[in-house]
């Protein structure tokens, strides 16, 4: 089970998440033993991204209240909106959860300039694990592992999207895996879209990946995708990493858990094993964005697709991180899109 | 030597077919799925992929029988033909699909070989299979085959088989994948690595000897891993102030490099920098 742990969104906002002092600590420990001075650090915060809820919508400015308060943004005739597809602005309800991509703040001759929205998501949410159970067949339902404690998510595929979902996710049986987007309701994610195409093969059995000889290849491409901050700061940088190492992080321990061995080591990429608080240099190869960001949870379901991105030529095979939605936003990622073709690399001293 | 050439494509197209259907057995069997990962049947409704995938395994397999069994003086003539021309049909249509494919499904691989062909389609499989094609067409007519008479007709044979099987292995993603599967030196990043043997390269280092007297506990107060290091981490007392002990053990082999830092232990990071922290850095060592 994936046990979302709660790390750092920056050094300074520690006492006030309440995060494992000890996954943070990590890197001064580190530090002492390495140089790592000349070195890229995490952001502490996101530069171009802002998540909270909706406060006040009109024509020309939306109104947030996120972690740092309520904050004013400017919206123009460009400014994408979306809420289960695109829509106008008049479409988002006050109480909505919100994450916006923005453009940096420039100053003005009256203090600085509210920020231009780019891009607003409202409500958006994705279900991506094994369906346990299924019921229905014009607008089913399912109950969906999604790797968290808690139980299994419960997801709607409205009727005029089932197609569209079918198409992508042919088998909506119990044993396979799904990866959908949609809108949050009350107790349920509404999917309207398929966030990529289903393996052919059951949950827990995807194929072994290829060896790999010599050095590893640095940095590692394949693909990036997002989950939901369920138990984690909504505008947290970090990613789900999905090979840690099971000999410090046993739970993670594939081969306790009855999984052959030749998955149970490693997921469908081949990875390096890294911990919790470990740092990687996640880059989208479309936006050509790239950023530092921490581990800040285990990546259970994104170590069982072995898929492709395609949404900038095609992708290598395999999930390298599951980033959250801010840290995937402010990469430039769109969350309607699910993926984006990413390469991780890792520390110079590694 | 151009009858030489047209002669080579028989056992050559028939070792391609045969073995091609047996790595798609092969992957069938250990993913328990006869579709998983058979390339143009992705482009098939669902319902039709296991029949689909199951007509491609046996052509292949029954035209590579067929293409032995006609070699010879056996079959020449009319039943020759048509495997030959079955086969040069196959590969036709393999042509189209693979191009159908790389359009329609850019992510999937051919699936000609297995689990070795995961690679997209590209411009080199359909080469392939265009090569393929014109290679079947190339020995109907032929004589039935027989042994070279001379060592330079032999020569002749191999330098031919040679020069065609270099060809097919420059447009094969399946050689580079393979010749990675047959090596055993994983990175030390991807090896699992047991806590135990990284306890015992510890005990045994330099490092190790030089703290140890400063270590208030021996049991590991944090261990973790970042790719071929591991870090262990001793709760000590240096100098009257309490201090965190960390040791970096290289997990290449079993007497690799082992370092060491000490840390205040109240030191914490600055709000903006958080990784420039070596004004909290006691002492490093290294080995």
């Amino acid at each position: 089970m994936q046990r979302k742990e709660r790390l750092y969104a920056g050094y300074g906002d520690m006492p006030e998440l309440q995060i494992p002092a000890q996954y943070a600590r990590r890197a001064l420990l580190r530090a002492a033993v390495f140089d790592t001075c000349g070195q890229e650090a995490a952001p502490t915060s996101a530069s171009t991204v802002l998540t909270g809820v909706l406060t006040g919508v009109s024509r020309h400015s939306i109104a947030v209240h996120g972690g740092a308060g309520e904050q004013v943004l400017s919206l123009t005739p460009a400014t994408v909106v979306w809420l289960g597809t695109q829509v106008t602005p008049s479409a988002l309800r006050v109480g909505d959860l919100v994450i916006i991509r923005h453009q940096p703040r420039r100053a003005g001759a009256d203090g600085p300039a509210p920020a231009v929205a780019e891009r607003i998501w409202a409500r958006i949410g994705r279900a991506s694990g094994t369906i346990v159970a299924a019921e229905g067949r014009a607008e089913p339902e399912f109950l969906v592992d999604v790797g968290r404690q808690g139980g299994a998510e419960r997801v709607v595929v409205a009727g005029a999207s089932l197609r569209r979902i079918q198409v992508r996710f042919p088998r909506l049986a119990p044993g396979y895996l799904i990866d959908v987007i949609g809108t949050r309701h009350r107790g349920y994610l509404l999917a309207v879209a398929p966030a990529t195409a289903q393996p052919p093969y059951r949950a827990g059995q995807p194929p072994a990946p290829p060896r790999s000889v010599g050095r590893l290849a640095d940095p590692i491409s394949g693909t990036a995708v997002w989950h939901e901050p369920v138990d984690e700061p909504a505008d947290l940088l970090g990613l789900a990493y999905p090979e840690l190492d099971p000999e410090t992080h046993p739970e993670t321990d594939y081969r306790a858990a009855g999984h052959a061995r030749a998955v149970a080591d490693h997921g469908c990429v081949r990875l390096p094993y890294l911990s919790l608080g470990s740092t990687v240099r996640v880059r989208n190869e479309c936006t050509h964005r790239a950023v530092v960001l921490p581990v800040t949870s285990r990546g259970v379901i994104a170590r069982q697709f072995c898929d492709r991105c395609l949404a900038c030529g095609t992708s290598p095979k395999g999930r390298v991180a599951d980033l959250t939605m801010a840290a995937f936003v402010e990469l430039g990622g769109n969350l309607e899109d699910g993926c984006f073709n990413a390469t991780l690399g890792l520390a110079d001293w590694n | 030597m151009l009858d030489v050439v047209r002669e080579v494509q028989i056992p050559l197209l028939a070792a391609l077919l045969i073995g091609g259907c047996a790595a798609k057995a092969r992957r069938a069997i250990s993913e328990r799925s006869i579709e998983a990962g058979t390339g143009p049947t992705a482009m098939f409704p669902l319902r039709l992929r296991r029949p689909v995938a199951i007509a491609m395994c046996a052509s292949e397999l029954a035209l590579g029988i067929g293409l032995i069994v006609t070699a010879g003086s056996f079959g020449a003539g009319r039943l020759a033909l048509a495997v030959r021309l079955a086969t040069a049909l196959l590969f036709c249509t393999a042509v189209c699909a693979l191009n159908e494919l790389r359009t329609r499904r850019p992510d999937a691989g051919c699936g000609c070989f297995g689990e070795l062909s995961d690679t997209p389609v590209s411009w080199q499989t359909i080469t392939r299979a265009a090569l393929l094609c014109v290679a079947a067409l190339s020995p109907i007519g032929v004589r039935p085959l027989h042994m070279p008479g001379s060592p330079g007709q032999a020569a002749v044979v191999l330098a031919a088989t040679a020069a065609e099987l270099a060809a097919l292995a420059a447009l094969s993603p399946e050689v580079g994948e393979l010749l990675v599967r047959l090596s055993n030196a994983e990175p030390c990043e991807l090896r699992r690595v047991p806590v135990a043997r990284t306890l015992a390269a510890l005990r045994a280092s330099s490092p190790w000897r030089r703290y140890s007297p400063y270590l208030i506990s021996v049991t590991p107060s944090d261990m973790w891993r970042e790719g071929c290091w591991r870090f262990v981490v001793f709760p000590g007392v240096l100098a009257s102030r309490r201090v965190d002990v960390v040791f970096a053990v290289y997990l290449a082999d079993r007497r690799g490099p082992v370092r060491a830092g000490v840390l205040d232990v109240g030191a914490t990071p600055p709000r903006h920098a958080p990784l420039q922290i070596s004004n909290h850095v006691l002492e490093k060592h290294n080995t």
